[in-house]
């Protein structure tokens, strides 16, 4: 990319933020901050938000949101847990987990395809019965067991032990392909175009309803994903786990510049915004910042963060 | 003048907030003041994790937990999860205090089993840890203070079978699935009751969920299905603060208040006078000040290479309308937090 | 002679170059209806935003009631009394009636609505328009037909201030005819009130029965005015169409096998039968008002609205309809709705240009972008488009370069059939000739064109055969050469 398309693209306002930000909290906590230690935690504590923010970015590009994605979450931690409690291997486990999210998330893109309902309200129902069906399946209460090595997907390495967490390794591969996908293929293409106007979409022989299906399934099917990290860091299924994800995921998309009209977002922008918002999390903490100052904080550089890219786009 | 103690310590913080946001200059240098290892011997820096931070309960641990900094000369830093009782934001509150190194690690584990690890890698990475409040079901801590909850439970479910003379029937709403401090007081209040041979378990398996709320629609669910209107229940037990005040809106709500007996956990302003007015027939008050105080104490005793006890006691009392004035009840009821969280 | 109630004397206003009004006068007396006639783009809608404020001329002048009248912005207009109807309806359907009629200037009392006061004024707005329009205040907008809520908007242009002026633009096109009858009944009675009214329509007949004067503008000038009763109907479709008389295109095409055929085709509403033949190597037109069905016929053969009944033959292969078989099938088109439809306007140029056939671009599984800006490029200047480069979004171009870049994606696919729904509307001359030249050549290379447009000296010197939509059926095709302008417009009205 040439310096001055960086400087036109969406996220370069976010990634000066989170650049300012990490400077401020380092500024501040100087012992603390900035350390690798501190770097890979909050690399690993970014790897669920993450995740799941690539899956939500097509969705915004695509003009629509998935309220689903904290259940999604959710029901997969309890379904991982379950399953390896009844004996099923750490592989089928993880598939398990993903499978089910995957296809509420198609189920949710055929209604919003073909019986046009607005994506709010169906997500906003798959929400409720995700949620659901974790606490169901779950008999209402956290399910342990033994994970089977699944926790070393986000363990911390050993003091002096070096080892890049495989969770963050898999965040970062899967941000990769979605944001060569998003640039580079078809269907990337076909995604952009149906969100930036769906009417010159369809005019243009953009195959919508299968676009939509699709993205609305990978939304869910990295929700799983990131319910696996998830059960990684909790190594319980939790069906209470992950209230209110969903909001943090679409608030890292629409600091990383997206746009809740559809068109406009970027998986670099994502993954910074999920960034920027642990950043802050973390940053409070070194400070010793009450929580009620630090949602604050995060509430006001939201705002700030997307009215300095409308302002810088005039 | 007890109001204007937390008042300007929100307006200190607020400012606080402000000012680094403005000025990254002011706010380091308090900090690099509390952080400096080189001259003088290391002040010890011990993070508090609460489960919540907006309980009465944990307002008076954390009371108890300063007075214990002020007498050790220890600095404490309070901080609970940003949601109230959110596992993942408690799991990633023990990271981070690991990774920036703080001296030690005092914690109500929300969970007995997802904390293990998280607190197992702090011990490794030579930060002790003192759970309180609720077990941890392994880890290698140091200490574990709490109140002996299936003692409480036991407290709590003799004087349900002393109110309704040994005949009835009784129901318990319980807490939430996971917590070990309130399914121990539960289980020992099932201990009691039933032994009692009169005594008929009517409802143990509905929960109040983590919210007032939700623990009083699902107290309201609980009385209607148990027709308690009309003599299918006679007592009933609620492990925890906001279950019980659940109870109590439900019952209030039912106009059924006083007319079933009613042993609840833990105080607030509004319980206790519901003691006072009848609709609560006691309350067993744990002592959160003296478990905040305890830990602390224990934990810094740890790292000055003192002996620490495995297990401490910091006990139960059961408040009714006849103590509800003695002074010693009143101290653990209402203890002057203002005088702590300055 | 009384003093005219509005009086217009030089007005000119251009638009980035080109002369939109070129010295136009008008004149309206006091209590009368005063029809504007003229073909698209011959400047009447120009002119009214100029009279409603919407827009100031370059150069001239107008008095209103003989004092001098330059309004600043539309609530100026609204103040000095002249109030506006545009043709789409902006009423709120699930507001009441008195809700709608006064909204935004709702009498209050300590901050809160003052209903009676409301009621009283919106009751008086609505007498205004006579006997018949008398509708229930407190009823939803929703229930009322449209001739209703066409009245709802009326009363609500003359709640504002004294209104002096009205302006009501196509007020008839989405209209039946009882509807219209209950219009005109309205418009009689409030021109007892001596109110005048400035009347924009395509309909002569309409025009007729209502107007006492008129005024014709041809390409931005006055041609033409008087009073209704003594001029015909031909007289006024000759001064729209003016006497130049274009007919006919110059070169000879030589027309080869038959590309698409229609048969009987009808959709859900519009349109309601039509055929043609589409040879290889000819251009051809389609005529008609707005309105008549030449768009949904177009969207219909896309696979872009349900066909009732009828065929659609693509190389005499009767396939399922879809954009999608389209575009595989060789078809492209060119949707009349540039900015809803066309384009994607927040994308670059190089997208919109290869959506349609990004397969063509497929290397190993991914989009060559450096293939795609390299071909956008040689489109870009090949259609001569005015912009920074390839990666520039479409939005920001004149509407002339979007329409070329919208074209840019026919030529990419390398369509062989083009269906072009108003390709030169709301364009510069220039680029509208430039357009002109790119058809012209396309059907040389042997490509069939299907031009609808509402231009007709455009279709006159362009197309091979026309033919005119008339309420939703298609009439048959002549060759360009026994078409006017005169004729064109005389079939289209139903005359």
């Amino acid at each position: 990319m040439t310096p001055r398309a960086v400087l036109r693209s969406s996220w370069f306002a976010p990634l000066l933020a989170l650049l300012a930000c990490y400077a401020l909290f380092s500024g501040l906590a100087p012992d603390t901050f900035p350390g690798a230690t501190n770097l890979w935690t909050m690399a690993r504590q970014t790897v669920v938000v993450a995740i799941a923010a690539v899956g939500m970015t097509y969705v915004i590009l695509l003009g629509g949101i998935d309220l689903s994605v904290g259940s999604g979450v959710a029901i997969t931690t309890v379904v991982v847990a379950a399953s390896l409690r009844q004996g099923i291997g750490p592989a089928g486990a993880m598939a398990l987990g993903v499978l089910l999210p995957a296809l509420v998330g198609a189920a949710t893109g055929g209604l919003v395809a073909r019986l046009r309902i607005t994506p709010f309200i169906v997500t906003l129902g798959t929400m409720s019965l995700l949620r659901g069906a974790a606490k169901g399946l779950a008999d209402e209460q956290k399910i342990d067991a033994d994970p089977h090595g699944l926790d070393t997907l986000m363990s911390a390495p050993l003091p002096g032990e070096f080892r890049l967490p495989p969770g963050v390794a898999i965040a970062v591969l899967v941000a990769t392909l979605a944001a060569i996908a998003l640039r580079y293929s078809v269907f990337g293409r076909h995604v952009t175009a149906i969100g930036s106007n769906e009417q010159t979409a369809r005019l243009c022989g953009v195959p919508v309803s299968r676009v939509k299906i699709a993205v609305y399934a990978l939304s869910g099917l990295l929700a799983g994903l990131a319910g696996i990290m998830e059960y990684a860091t909790l190594t319980v299924g939790d069906p209470t786990d992950s209230i209110g994800l969903e909001l943090e995921v679409i608030a890292a998309v629409v600091i990383g510049g997206g746009s809740l009209s559809g068109g406009q977002g970027s998986i670099v922008g994502a993954l910074i915004g999920a960034l920027l918002m642990t950043v802050i999390k973390t940053g409070c903490t070194h400070i010793g910042l009450p929580n009620w100052v630090q949602e604050i904080l995060t509430g006001a550089i939201i705002v700030v963060a997307v009215a300095l890219d409308r302002v810088r786009k005039r | 003048m007890i109001q204007i103690g937390p008042v300007r310590r929100r307006l200190l913080a607020f400012g606080l907030a402000l000012g680094i946001s403005l000025v990254p200059g002011c706010g380091k240098k308090t900090q690099s003041e509390s952080g400096a290892a080189g001259s003088a011997p290391a002040r010890l820096r011990i993070a508090v994790i609460p489960k919540g931070t907006t309980h009465e309960f944990w307002k008076s641990v954390h009371a108890g937990a300063a007075k214990a900094a002020r007498e050790l000369d220890v600095d404490i830093v309070w901080k609970g999860p940003l949601k109230e009782d959110d596992l993942k934001s408690q799991i990633e509150l023990v990271q981070s205090f690991t990774a920036q190194k703080a001296s030690g690690i005092v914690l109500a584990p929300l969970n007995d089993k997802a904390l293990v690890s998280s607190v197992d890698a702090a011990v490794a990475a030579q930060i002790p840890v003192v759970i309180f409040d609720s077990a941890l079901a392994g880890g290698k801590v140091s200490s574990f203070v709490a109140t002996d909850n299936r003692a409480a439970g036991r407290l709590a479910g003799e004087r349900l079978v002393k109110l309704l003379d040994g005949k009835g029937k009784v129901a318990v709403l319980r807490y939430q699935e996971g917590s070990a401090s309130t399914r121990d007081r539960e289980e020992g209040f099932l201990e009691v009751v039933k032994k009692a041979p009169e005594i008929e378990v009517v409802s143990d398996n509905q929960y109040g969920g983590a919210t007032t709320e939700t623990a009083a629609s699902a107290s309201e669910s609980l009385l209607l299905a148990k027709n308690a209107a009309k003599g299918g229940l006679h007592g009933v037990f609620t492990p925890n603060e906001s279950t019980t005040f659940g109870m109590l809106r439900a019952l209030e709500n039912t106009k059924l208040d006083g007319k079933l007996r009613f042993v609840g956990f833990d105080a607030s302003d509004k319980l206790v006078e519901a003691v006072r007015k009848g609709s609560i027939d006691g309350l067993v008050l744990q002592n959160p000040f003296n478990m905040g105080y305890l830990a602390v104490k224990a934990i810094t005793a740890k790292l000055k290479n003192q002996p620490v006890e495995a297990r401490t006691d910091t006990g139960a009392e059961l408040l009714d309308k006849q103590n509800i004035d003695e002074p010693a009840m009143k101290e653990l009821v209402k203890p002057d937090l203002a005088k702590w969280l300055k | 002679m009384s003093a005219a109630r509005l009086y217009a004397r030089g007005i000119t206003k251009a638009f980035s170059g080109t002369r939109a009004l070129d010295d136009v006068g008008l004149e309206v007396r006091p209590g009368t209806i005063h029809a504007v006639l003229g073909e698209n783009g011959a400047g009447k809608s120009t002119l009214m935003q100029i009279l409603a404020g919407a827009l100031r001329p370059d150069s001239g002048e107008l008095m209103l009631d003989g004092v001098a009248y330059a309004p600043r912005d539309p609530a100026a207009a609204r103040r000095a009394g002249v109030a506006i109807v545009y043709q789409e309806l902006s009423v709120c359907p699930d507001l009441t009636v008195a809700e709608n009629v006064l909204l935004g200037v709702e009498p209050r009392r300590f901050g809160f609505v003052d209903r009676g006061r409301r009621d009283a004024r919106a009751r008086r707005a609505l007498e205004k328009l006579g006997r018949e329009s008398r509708l229930p205040l407190d009823a939803p907008v929703r229930e009322l037909s449209s001739a209703e809520r066409q009245l709802v908007e009326i009363a609500r242009a003359l709640s504002h201030e004294q209104p002096k002026l009205l302006i009501l633009d196509e007020p008839t096109s989405s209209l039946g005819s009882d509807d219209t009858q209950q219009l005109f009944t309205a418009l009689a009675a409030l021109k007892e009130t001596g109110l005048s009214i400035v009347y924009i329509s395509h309909f002569l007949e309409e025009v007729r029965r209502i107007a006492d004067d008129y005024s014709v503008l041809r390409d931005g000038k006055s041609v033409a005015s008087g009073e209704m009763a003594q001029s015909t109907n031909d007289e006024l479709l000759l001064a729209m169409a003016g006497r130049g008389l274009e007919t006919g295109q110059r070169r000879e095409r030589r027309a080869g096998e038959v590309l698409l055929s229609l048969e009987n085709l009808a959709g859900e509403k519009l349109p309601k039968a039509a055929s043609l033949e589409l040879r290889r190597g000819e251009v051809v037109g389609l005529s008609g008002l707005v309105g008549s069905g030449r768009t949904e016929l177009v969207r219909a053969v896309f696979g872009l609205d349900p066909v009732r009944r009828g065929a659609v033959r693509v190389r005499a292969h009767v396939g399922p309809r879809s954009p999608v078989e389209r575009w595989a099938e060789g078809v492209g088109m060119l949707s009349e709705d540039r900015k809803g439809e066309g384009l994607a306007l927040s994308f670059p140029i190089s997208h919109n240009t290869t959506l349609t056939a990004l397969s063509r671009l497929r290397r190993r599984g991914l989009v060559s972008l450096a293939q795609e800006r390299r071909e956008s490029e040689r489109l870009i200047q090949r259609l001569r488009v005015r912009c920074r480069d390839a990666d520039q979004p479409v939005s920001e171009l004149s509407g002339g370069n979007q329409q070329k870049v919208a074209l840019m994606r026919l030529l990419f696919h390398d369509a062989d059939v083009l269906l072009l729904d108003e390709p030169t509307r709301g364009i510069d001359v220039r680029s509208r000739a430039e357009i002109h030249s790119l058809i012209d050549e396309l059907s040389a290379r042997g490509k069939a064109v299907l031009v609808v447009s509402s231009y007709l000296p455009e279709l006159l010197s362009l197309c091979d055969r026309i033919a005119v939509m008339h309420r939703g059926r298609l009439g048959d095709f002549r060759p360009s050469a026994e078409w006017t302008e005169h004729t064109l417009l005389r079939e289209a009205a139903g005359a």
